[in-house]
């Protein structure tokens, strides 16, 4: 397994580093007053350094980031000797790399992203009749990770739940599908907020915890058959209409989706209906946020004081949070910006998180043992 | 510890990758594609890509005018091309790979170091495409058709279809996952129990199968030609775009027990250099714009995947189980096994091949060379002689000089297997080239052994043109006045040495078969992608 590990990070060096060069290549040339900081990125965030507005926004602060692009569960074999900073899309890896390069500052968490559960309308309406799911605005939901998971173990299918017609795609056993976890953060974070169930809300720390989930996982993944290896891939599928019924996928893929839907109007004049500024964007997509769930907790680690102030920056900067927004993301500490940016979408997004418990995320050796034994 | 090893040598690879970036970057911006944040684009992307993709060329070209890169396009099929990335050979020749699944590829554990990125740009679901005097006959109602029901007709005697071959194109495997996931009554990702449990069922279903073939292009020909065929399982998109040009009229149905979807992933490999990835970063962005996902919609009939884009209006709406592509490659491999030597009808193959004087040396040995590839017990499925399958080899030059015929057994494949073998050493070159006297006596064989429930088809092997007083002219008068059972045998040519393409090709299209290029490929090649459609 590690194997794979080095080998996915090798690649994302080569791709991430060569782009650093030349970037920092550019902005010597163009001189200033600005101060370059490199370091890792979880490739969730790669769009969001990319973005022009972002970059500018940076530089404003006196700040030019160079950021490649490493599997978060990944870093721990990177040698961090000459970066600025390590900004991992998960908590678990963030300690692990604390632990291994010391403190210059403490983490921060500029913003972080709940999973939650994409689904069709007629699907929603199923598991809400038999008591899987409730449904809280017109597209939007709660759905009950224990029964989730119980039904899944007991390998209950759609045709066994009341309402479910084959015609909308309902048959077969019920699941969520989700991404690789041993190469993807998402598919990973999965396995956290089941396992933290299973284990009675004691997150997995040891081998007997591992032991005693491993069977409930490996039924999780085992079910979906091949994997795919971005959680862009079932997010496409599900807006394509095809795919499975219900989908994993970041919080944030779906507030970007709206907000960038509004903004640039790419429903396209006609595709949307009348009072629903979303028909064209979502049709009949409802999110369904899990009781219990994992975040992807965007947590910053300062290696140096030039990566101390780019998370101070992100964490701080009216104008990159702003801009985290637009990237679906949810700073951190107050909520309003968030809120605002959402408004006319509250029937998808939930406007804060009470009542959804957060589940610890297992240190990234655990988890990577939870992967290994739910993909055998 | 071996991590470290690739590590280190990613690294260097990667330093000589930036010495390379530095060095050229002498001048001063090119302007070009790049956007001043990273890596200039490269002008051209060289993509190994699905058959079915060349309807995507128009929006190609469209794409290389918005972004400034042009996609050179190398069409393979799926397994080939899994193939080429596995082994590496793609790497350096081609900078990305465009195929309807990754699933197959990404069983390959070897697969996660050959892949940079992957970007979905479009869907199809594989449907089933009925004639409407089919659909009238079984009384069926469109939105209720199930693949069990299918069976059922099928059994009954009341229903034939054609597929591609699972062992050699994507299309007919999704289709196999998805009648084995149907009769078997598997509830989640298949394994190797719902693949035995459900053979015989299987078996009774594909005995209702009358054209096989290697490429869906060839497939959607050959059923225009063939009215006894009722049904043809394809891409949605391959069977809705058959019906709006016109060329069959077809229902197209998404059985209720499940579908499996060709998602279409542009995908970088990690050989690409950073300014081919940096190109294919904005093909795949242009791919995925609303004016761009509109555009493929409505010209090649698959699903958008942009938010806000409706699909074409051909396309039926309502969703449909999604059924899991198998999630080990034992089981994977199994059922393409199974598929190739129990469940499909069996093959009758007759191989009509040239060993006149002009083939001495060089040619014939590449002759017995692709012949004995196929004659390896070990050999994956669809790469050799399947089990079950009457083969003859029938060798000509004035005459033909011999027609000697094995039959392949499970339980004694490699008796069968060295005897083709030693009737591959024994072929002798010598004389002239009786072309159409030999393809007379190809049929007339196949008609003296009666009708077989089997695959039949002849392979014309010849490295120059027709010398014998039995000319085009007698083999079309023989070929008409031939009952329909034995016109239905197609001949699958092969150019080689000095053949004449035109005439080969006549053959080809008077008898619903097709035409292999071994002048410009190795001959080796095309007796290979030939297994597809016997």
């Amino acid at each position: 397994m590690r194997r794979v590990w080095g080998i996915a990070l090798g690649v994302l060096l080569l791709a991430g580093v060569v782009v650093a060069v030349v970037v920092g290549r550019e902005t010597g040339e163009g001189g200033g007053g600005t101060t370059t900081v490199s370091g890792v990125i979880g490739s969730e965030k790669a769009e969001f350094f990319a973005d022009p507005d972002v970059v500018a926004a940076l530089a404003d602060e006196g700040l030019t980031v160079r950021a490649q692009s490493v599997g978060s569960w990944a870093m721990e074999g990177v040698d961090l000797a000459d970066y600025d900073f390590a900004f991992p899309s998960s908590q678990g890896p963030a300690d692990a790399l604390r632990r291994d390069n010391g403190d210059v500052g403490a983490p921060l968490r500029p913003f972080y992203s709940p999973l939650v559960v994409l689904a069709h309308r007629q699907a929603v309406e199923v598991l809400a009749a038999n008591g899987l799911a409730t449904l809280e605005a017109d597209h939007r939901g709660r759905l009950s990770m224990a029964d989730y998971l119980a039904a899944v173990e007991e390998g209950r299918t759609w045709q066994e739940l009341e309402g479910a017609e084959a015609r909308d795609g309902l048959s077969g056993v019920l699941y969520v599908s989700s991404t690789d976890p041993l190469t993807s953060n998402s598919g990973a974070l999965y396995l956290a907020a089941a396992s933290f169930v299973a284990n009675d809300g004691q997150v997995v720390a040891d081998d007997a915890a591992i032991e005693r989930t491993a069977p409930l996982l490996h039924t999780l993944v085992r079910v979906q058959g091949t994997q795919q290896s971005s959680s862009d891939g079932p997010f496409r599928d599900f807006v394509s209409g095809v795919g499975n019924p219900l989908v994993l996928a970041y919080e944030s893929q779906v507030a970007a989706l709206l907000i960038g839907g509004a903004e640039a109007g790419d429903a396209g004049p006609g595709d949307a209906g009348p009072g629903d500024a979303d028909a064209g964007v979502a049709g009949d997509m409802v999110v369904l946020y899990p009781d219990t769930t994992a975040t992807s907790d965007h947590t910053l680690v300062p290696l140096t004081e030039g990566g101390q102030r780019l998370g101070e920056v992100l964490t701080e900067s009216p104008e990159l949070r702003r801009l985290a927004v637009r990237h679906g993301f949810r700073p951190q500490g107050a909520t309003t910006e968030f809120t605002e940016a959402t408004a006319e979408h509250s029937a998808y997004l939930r406007e804060g998180l009470d009542g959804v418990r957060q589940a610890p995320v297992p240190t990234a050796d655990v988890l990577r043992a939870m992967a290994a034994r739910a993909r055998s | 510890m071996r991590a470290r090893a690739r590590l280190a040598a990613s690294l260097a690879a990667l330093a000589l990758t930036v010495a390379a970036c530095t060095g050229d970057s002498g001048g001063d911006d090119g302007g070009g594609g790049g956007n001043g944040d990273g890596v200039e684009a490269a002008e051209t992307v060289r993509i190994l890509a699905g058959s079915e993709l060349a309807d995507m060329e128009p929006l190609l070209e469209r794409a290389a005018e918005e972004t400034g890169v042009r996609a050179e396009i190398t069409s393979v099929g799926t397994l080939d091309a899994t193939r080429l990335v596995l082994s590496g050979e793609a790497d350096g020749a081609y900078d990305a790979v465009w195929l309807a699944t990754n699933d197959y590829l990404r069983l390959h554990p070897e697969a996660e170091e050959r892949v940079l990125t992957e970007t979905s740009i479009m869907t199809s679901p594989v449907a089933l495409g009925l004639r409407p005097e089919a659909l009238a006959r079984l009384g069926w109602q469109l939105d209720e058709i199930t693949w069990a029901q299918v069976h059922e007709a099928v059994t009954a005697g009341g229903l034939t279809f054609g597929m591609t071959d699972p062992t050699r194109s994507n299309s007919g495997y999704s289709a196999l996952i998805s009648v084995t996931s149907a009769l078997s009554g598997a509830q989640s990702a298949l394994t190797s129990e719902d693949v035995t449990g459900s053979a015989d069922r299987l078996v009774e279903l594909f005995a209702g199968q009358r054209l096989t073939s290697g490429s869906s292009g060839w497939l959607a020909e050959a059923f225009q030609e063939r009215d006894d065929v009722d049904a043809l399982i394809n891409y949605e998109s391959v069977l809705l775009g058959l019906d709006r040009d016109g060329a069959a009229d077809l229902a197209v149905v998404r059985p209720l027990d499940g579908v499996v979807t060709a998602r279409y992933p542009l995908t970088t490999l990690t050989s690409a250099s950073p300014e081919a990835a940096e190109a294919l970063r904005l093909l795949g962005g242009y791919l995925r714009s609303p004016e761009a996902q509109r555009a493929l919609t409505e010209e090649t009939l698959r699903r958008p995947v942009a938010t806000g884009v409706a699909a074409a209006e051909a396309i039926p709406g309502g969703q449909r189980r999604e059924l899991p592509y198998p999630g080990s490659l034992d089981v994977a491999d199994a059922l393409l096994d199974a598929y190739d030597s129990e469940l499909r009808r069996p093959s009758r193959t007759l191989y009509v091949l040239d060993t006149s004087g002009s083939m001495d040396g060089e040619r014939l040995a590449a002759l017995q060379d692709a012949l004995r590839r196929l004659t390896g017990a070990d050999a994956p499925a669809g790469q050799r002689f399947r089990d079950r399958e009457r083969v003859t080899l029938m060798p000509f030059n004035d005459n033909v000089v011999s027609a000697e015929t094995w039959t392949v057994e499970a339980g004694s494949r490699e008796d069968a297997l060295a005897g083709i073998r030693s009737g591959i050493d024994s072929l002798t070159a010598l004389g002239g080239t009786a072309l159409y006297a030999s393809l007379i006596e190809a049929y007339e064989l196949l008609a003296d052994e009666g009708a077989r429930d089997a695959f039949t088809s002849i392979v014309l092997m010849t490295d120059g043109q027709n010398i014998d007083d039995v000319t085009a002219t007698t083999f079309q008068d023989f070929y008409v006045a031939l009952d329909e059972e034995w016109r239905q045998v197609p001949v699958f040519t092969i150019l080689f040495g000095d053949s004449d393409p035109a005439e080969l090709q006549r053959i080809a299209d008077q008898t619903g078969g097709a035409l292999f290029d071994a002048v410009s490929g190795p001959l080796d090649d095309a007796f290979q992608e030939i297994r597809g459609y016997q």
